[in-house]
């Protein structure tokens, strides 16, 4: 509502300063210049030049002269004095003001503006609590309208992703499976009921989420989540030759840019023995009983905070070899040659460093 | 002097100058102005040695080599053609593999392009107009070259305040 | 709110622009004073309006308020609060609307000390001013709006460009701006005089001030914008005769003419035609350079805001007020009263020649930076136009240009004496061709025009010098009446002083710099050392040091002279995390108007850093003659007589007081 007034109180300023100068009159038309005024003070400038000797006499007086003359034709020539105001225009004049311009400025601005949207300054906004609440409240309205229409397909199929981020996940459960019922089968639902049967069951891939997965497969035998899964199944069941030949059958059909690409690979490398990056004794012990989406989820977040920390103090060389080998073994070669680059930058200062660092990167098979 | 003859005396001496700058122009733009090629262009024209030119295209990813005494050399392609590029001095900070370039030079002996200067620009997503232009000619624009998705960068932009927020 | 509030004011900048095009012109056609007053209220209201949407949109650049398109694209939370501030122009929306507040500005400074200034005149000028705003905001609003929200904003911004967070740019754009769009005031007095149909000699008085203003503040912001090339790019040239840089270069040459040529009609009511003509040019050259900025259409290292359909709408804009003006030019002028003619050898005259160097000159830089895209437009060649070009043409007008300007200020007016003057300028001569000897002897290398392109600067240097000194007649008679002719010179002759003296002092440095720069590039590793034009610099080491959004490589150098050590340089490298660029930070020493000058390159596998070291001798005065020059206008400014005509308060206008 104070927007409203504010822009009502602008606009007014706007007509008023339109509507000033015709209440008036013509009161205001003394304040103004002639030529008149311009020669005479050019003659005066002459005379002072002459006087101190600036310029010479016959100088002065040709010029004089030649002021004179203008001054002459510019008095002949000067304005007729105002006429005496004719009210018409300036009614005219002063209607558009009062009305034309209001009309005008809000036929710009609707279009163009956003006059329900509030600022949202960065300081105000970093106070609010992180947008839990608005969100609990949707999910609830959104249950609350499925309750009286269980057959909405489409209702469940939205609100299942959402409860499994919010980590209702036997509820996510029957919402995938009403959104199959109601909406249709489909090798994606399949994989993400699979998926959250799994992470309801603390990670392991149950029967009941295996028999899921196998549907989805068949139903689209490309179906990358599904198949990663399949993989972690077979691993789980001891087989961890089967895991590696479905993971890598994976990676030979995809393209190079399947955003799952680095963590298949890592997950590939690791059954086949490669080393993992280095992580705190502990945290290798509690990743043993994760979901694989929350253990690169986890080494994700370690590798960024192992970043992080090194760009505020640059001289862990170890801790570079570390994020470079981890940048690696999660595929990301552009991000290893980046951190490479870094390390060198941040270490250049001091030559012992530098010798550890290129042996390291060395010993990892990168160029010295 | 007449008023005649003054209004001629200046108008000759106005022509004079003019005729004096348009000689200067022509001259100057027969003689010191650069073509733009690229490795394709060069290939297919057989451009002599010697001949200054500027070669713009992208820096073939993995063809940077350094050498001693400041010594650079890359690669220019275009998708169609490369181009061998030797340069000795300090590369701009916006210089890139995989990112498009501007080096201007001629060509030596065996075919390899001696620049004297890499130009590069002010933005990183900035890819040289003639570059842009040359490489949408030969149908190898990706426009990724010119735009991220506005996905990824918001993306990066929050995991860039993400890691400085653990600090 | 604020951000729509903003929004709002300017679009009711833009209602009143339109009510301030139509109903002054209205008001000088029925003769009607309130009609044509409303001219001034409506002009000072639209600075107020657009003025409040620029400090609007500082405001959320300052609170970071991401829900702005313009804030969430240029600005980022952890950047310092200058940087915040300075982004607001550092964009194309941001600078649109700095561009057309300024022009905002200009109106509302005629509108409140535009006093002496003749009813009629007023409205048309305003009237005129008006028009260009209005198709400014139009183009702000339509195609380049910094008030479009986001729905959903991020929780933090892209940042701005790192080459940009600059202190240099922080005033470089403002000023130049303040140049550009001040020259829009003498177009629309050219405009207005064409509309009158009336054109005299007190028209020149008028228009000279706001021309003279325009022209400082363009001298200034290209002066500031080479300084900053100069040393925020880190190869340190200071002009590149960059499409960019041309279109500054442009409007100066052609306002500089202008200064000159209202002089002349001011003084004897002649070249009238040709100074509204160069009024419209001027302002023409100055869309024009707005245009090559805003539309990308040239490919330049300025070119940071880019895109096309701007470019048309800046264009149409373009063509309708240069093909308007020009056809208002073609129509009306043969209507203007023809001024007298003059001899050649005058100061008319010799104003004459000076415009005439200075707007073919004009003209070369014209045809080298639009050349290209004509060409690539016709045939489809893609070809450079570069500094050899411009050395080439540019450079031999200058020199007749530079030859005369001493004599023209010794010309008397109407009837001059060549001989008279030269016997004057003898002593000028001789200490010019002093430097000439001096500067022979004393260097061993470099090009052997250079020192008499020094004995030229120095001719107009003391020429300017000789000028004044003639006029106060020192030596000549008693120094006290010396000393009370000073006194009573008008301050528009120290004026000319500076302003001569400040070409010759740029091109002194221009001259050095450009001769007997040393230059080295090395990769250095920590205790070397290099030896670059008799300083000694030592590479003690590398420190990493976090700042607000970037990280930086600090390198320190300690300088030694003849074995002294004079101080240490620190040049560094930043890495900017948000944008994964990086900037050159090169460090800058002082000895004299001498500078050095380190920058850093890459740094190789080995720890060793290249590095450039340069030793740019007397490059100051590049900058100082400039910043001479300023003075020089700012003097004339100051002149008491360019304010005359102002009518005081409570007297009648006519009163004057010659003691004043």
């Amino acid at each position: 509502m104070t927007l409203w007034f504010v822009f009502a109180m602008m606009t007014a300023a706007a007509a008023f300063a339109v509507l000033w100068p015709l209440g008036r009159g013509s009161r205001a038309a003394l304040a103004q210049g002639t030529e008149a005024t311009v020669y005479k003070d050019q003659l005066a400038e002459v005379d002072r030049d002459a006087e101190l000797g600036l310029i010479g006499p016959a100088e002065a007086s040709a010029a004089r002269v030649e002021i004179s003359r203008r001054l002459l034709a510019s008095d002949e020539a000067e304005r007729a004095a105002p006429v005496a105001a004719r009210r018409g225009p300036r009614r005219a004049v002063a209607l558009f003001a009062l009305i034309g311009l209001p009309v005008l400025a809000l036929a710009i601005y609707l279009p163009l503006g956003s006059p329900l949207q509030d600022d949202q300054p960065l300081t105000a906004r970093k106070q609010e609590p992180p947008q839990s609440q608005p969100l609990d409240a949707l999910i609830a309205q959104v249950e609350a309208h499925l309750e009286k229409n269980p057959t909405d397909g489409r209702g469940w199929a939205v609100l299942a992703p959402v409860l499994a981020k919010t980590g209702r996940l036997p509820d996510a459960v029957r919402a995938y499976r009403n959104a199959i019922t109601y909406a249709g089968d489909s090798a994606e639902r399949r994989a993400d009921l699979g998926e959250v049967i799994a992470a309801a069951a603390g990670g392991v891939i149950t029967d009941e989420a295996k028999s899921e997965f196998e549907r989805a497969v068949k139903l689209n035998p490309n179906e990358a989540k599904a198949n990663y899964f399949l993989g972690l199944a077979a691993e789980q069941d001891g087989r961890p030759k089967d895991a590696a030949a479905t993971w890598r059958g994976m990676l030979e059909k995809a393209g190079q840019d399947a955003p799952w690409r680095p963590m298949v690979q890592a997950q590939l490398a690791r059954v086949e023995g490669a080393k993992m990056p280095d992580l705190p004794e502990g945290a290798a012990a509690a990743a043993q009983n994760m979901s694989p989406a929350e253990r690169s989820a986890m080494i994700q977040g370690m590798v960024d905070k192992l970043a992080a920390k090194l760009k505020q103090n640059g001289d862990d060389v170890d801790g570079w070899l570390r994020l470079v080998r981890a940048y690696m073994v999660m595929g990301d070669a552009e991000k290893a040659k980046g951190a490479q680059a870094e390390a060198r930058q941040a270490v250049s200062g001091n030559a012992e460093r530098l010798k550890q660092l290129n042996d390291g990167l060395k010993n990892l098979g990168l160029d010295g | 002097m007449t008023r005649k003859q003054r209004r001629l005396v200046m108008i000759g001496g106005a022509g004079v100058v003019l005729a004096v700058a348009v000689g200067l122009v022509l001259n100057a733009l027969r003689d010191s102005i650069v073509f733009f090629s690229t490795p394709k262009m060069v290939a297919e024209q057989h451009v002599a040695a010697g001949k200054r030119f500027r070669l713009g295209g992208v820096v073939e990813p993995g063809s940077v080599k350094r050498g001693d005494q400041l010594q650079v050399s890359f690669k220019v392609t275009d998708g169609d053609a490369t181009l061998p590029v030797a340069f000795k001095g300090i590369l701009p900070d916006l210089f890139r593999e995989g990112q498009g370039v501007v080096a201007e030079g001629s060509l030596d002996k065996a075919g390899v392009f001696e620049a004297d200067t890499v130009l590069a620009k002010h933005d990183e997503k900035y890819m040289p107009k003639e570059v842009a232009d040359a490489l949408k000619k030969q149908g190898h624009w990706k426009d990724d070259y010119e735009k991220k998705p506005p996905n990824a960068t918001s993306a990066n932009a929050t995991s860039a305040s993400a890691a400085e927020a653990t600090k | 709110m604020i951000a729509e509030a903003g929004h709002y004011a300017l679009v009711l900048a833009l209602a009143l622009a339109l009510i301030q095009s139509t109903v002054p012109l209205l008001g000088a056609r029925l003769n009607d004073a309130a009609l044509m007053n409303v001219s001034r209220s409506s002009a000072l209201a639209q600075f107020l309006f657009v003025g409040a949407s620029f400090v609007a949109l500082t405001w959320l650049h300052v609170t970071s308020d991401f829900s702005v398109l313009n804030v969430y694209e240029n600005s980022h939370s952890m950047k310092p609060l200058l940087y915040k501030i300075t982004g607001v122009w550092g964009n194309h929306e941001g600078s649109m609307l700095l561009w057309v507040s300024i022009l905002a500005l200009f109106g509302a400074l005629v509108a409140a000390f535009g006093n002496n200034l003749p009813l009629s005149l007023r409205a048309h000028v305003l009237a005129v001013q008006a028009w260009i705003a209005s198709a400014f905001y139009l183009f702000i609003l339509i195609t380049s709006n910094p008030f479009v929200r986001i729905a959903n904003p991020p929780i933090e911004g892209r940042d701005l460009n790192p080459v940009l967070q600059d202190i240099g740019l922080a005033v470089h754009p403002p000023m130049l701006y303040l140049g550009y769009v001040g020259f829009s005031i003498s177009f629309s007095f050219a405009a207005a005089a064409l509309l009158e149909g009336r054109l005299d000699a007190a028209w020149a008085r008028w228009v000279r001030p706001w021309t003279l203003m325009a022209w400082i503040f363009l001298t200034l912001g290209i002066a500031m914008g080479s300084y900053w090339a100069y040393y925020e790019l880190g190869w340190g040239g200071w002009w590149f005769w960059d499409p960019v840089e041309n279109a500054s270069l442009m409007p100066w040459l052609a306002g500089t003419a202008l200064l000159h040529s209202a002089l002349v009609m001011e003084k004897r009511n002649a070249l009238k035609v040709w100074t509204i003509l160069l009024s419209i040019l001027t302002f023409s050259l100055s869309l024009l350079g707005t245009f090559l900025v805003r539309s990308g259409v040239l490919t330049s290292v300025h070119a940071f805001a880019t895109d096309p359909s701007r470019g048309v709408f800046i264009l149409a804009i373009l063509c309708v007020f240069i093909g308007g003006s020009l056809s208002l030019f073609a129509w009306r002028a043969s209507a203007l009263k023809q001024g007298g003619l003059f001899a050649p050898i005058s100061r008319e005259g010799s104003l004459v020649l000076n415009n005439l160097f200075l707007t073919t000159a004009c003209a070369t830089v014209f045809v080298g930076t639009l050349y290209p895209l004509a060409l690539e437009v016709l045939t489809g060649d893609k070809i450079s136009v570069g500094a050899p070009f411009f050395n080439l043409t540019f450079g031999p007008l200058m020199v007749p240009l530079l030859i005369a300007v001493p004599f023209g200020p010794l010309l008397a007016w109407k009837r001059g004496d060549l001989i008279a003057a030269s016997q004057r300028l003898i002593a000028a001569g001789v200490v010019a061709l002093l430097a000439v000897a001096v500067v022979w002897a004393w260097t061993t290398r470099g090009a052997a025009l250079a020192p008499l392109a020094i004995g030229l600067a120095v001719f107009v240097i003391a020429g300017a010098l000789v000028d004044v000194a003639e006029r106060i007649a020192l030596f000549r008679t008693a120094p006290a009446i010396s000393l009370r002719r000073a006194a009573g010179l008008p301050r528009s002759a120290w004026g000319t002083l500076f302003a001569h003296a400040g070409l010759g002092v740029a091109l002194i440095g221009i001259v050095c710099e450009t001769t007997w720069n040393s230059e080295h590039i090395a990769a250095m590793k920590p205790g070397d050392s290099a030896k670059v034009a008799g300083y000694e610099f030592k590479f003690d080491g590398a420190t990493q040091r976090q700042g607000p959004n970037y990280r930086e490589l600090l390198t320190k150098f300690s300088v030694s002279a003849d074995g002294r050590a004079i101080g240490a340089m620190t040049p560094s490298k930043r890495t900017f995390t948000t944008r994964g660029s990086s900037t050159t930070e090169a460090a800058l020493m002082s000895r004299g108007v001498s500078q050095l000058y380190i920058s850093l390159g890459d740094i190789a596998a080995d720890g060793a850093v290249t590095v450039r070291i340069y030793h740019k001798p007397f490059v100051l005065l590049i900058w100082f003659g400039p910043v001479l020059m300023a003075l020089g206008g700012l003097l004339s400014l100051s002149d008491r007589r360019l304010r005359v005509g102002a009518p005081k308060p409570a007297r009648a206008p006519r009163a004057l007081q010659p003691a004043e």
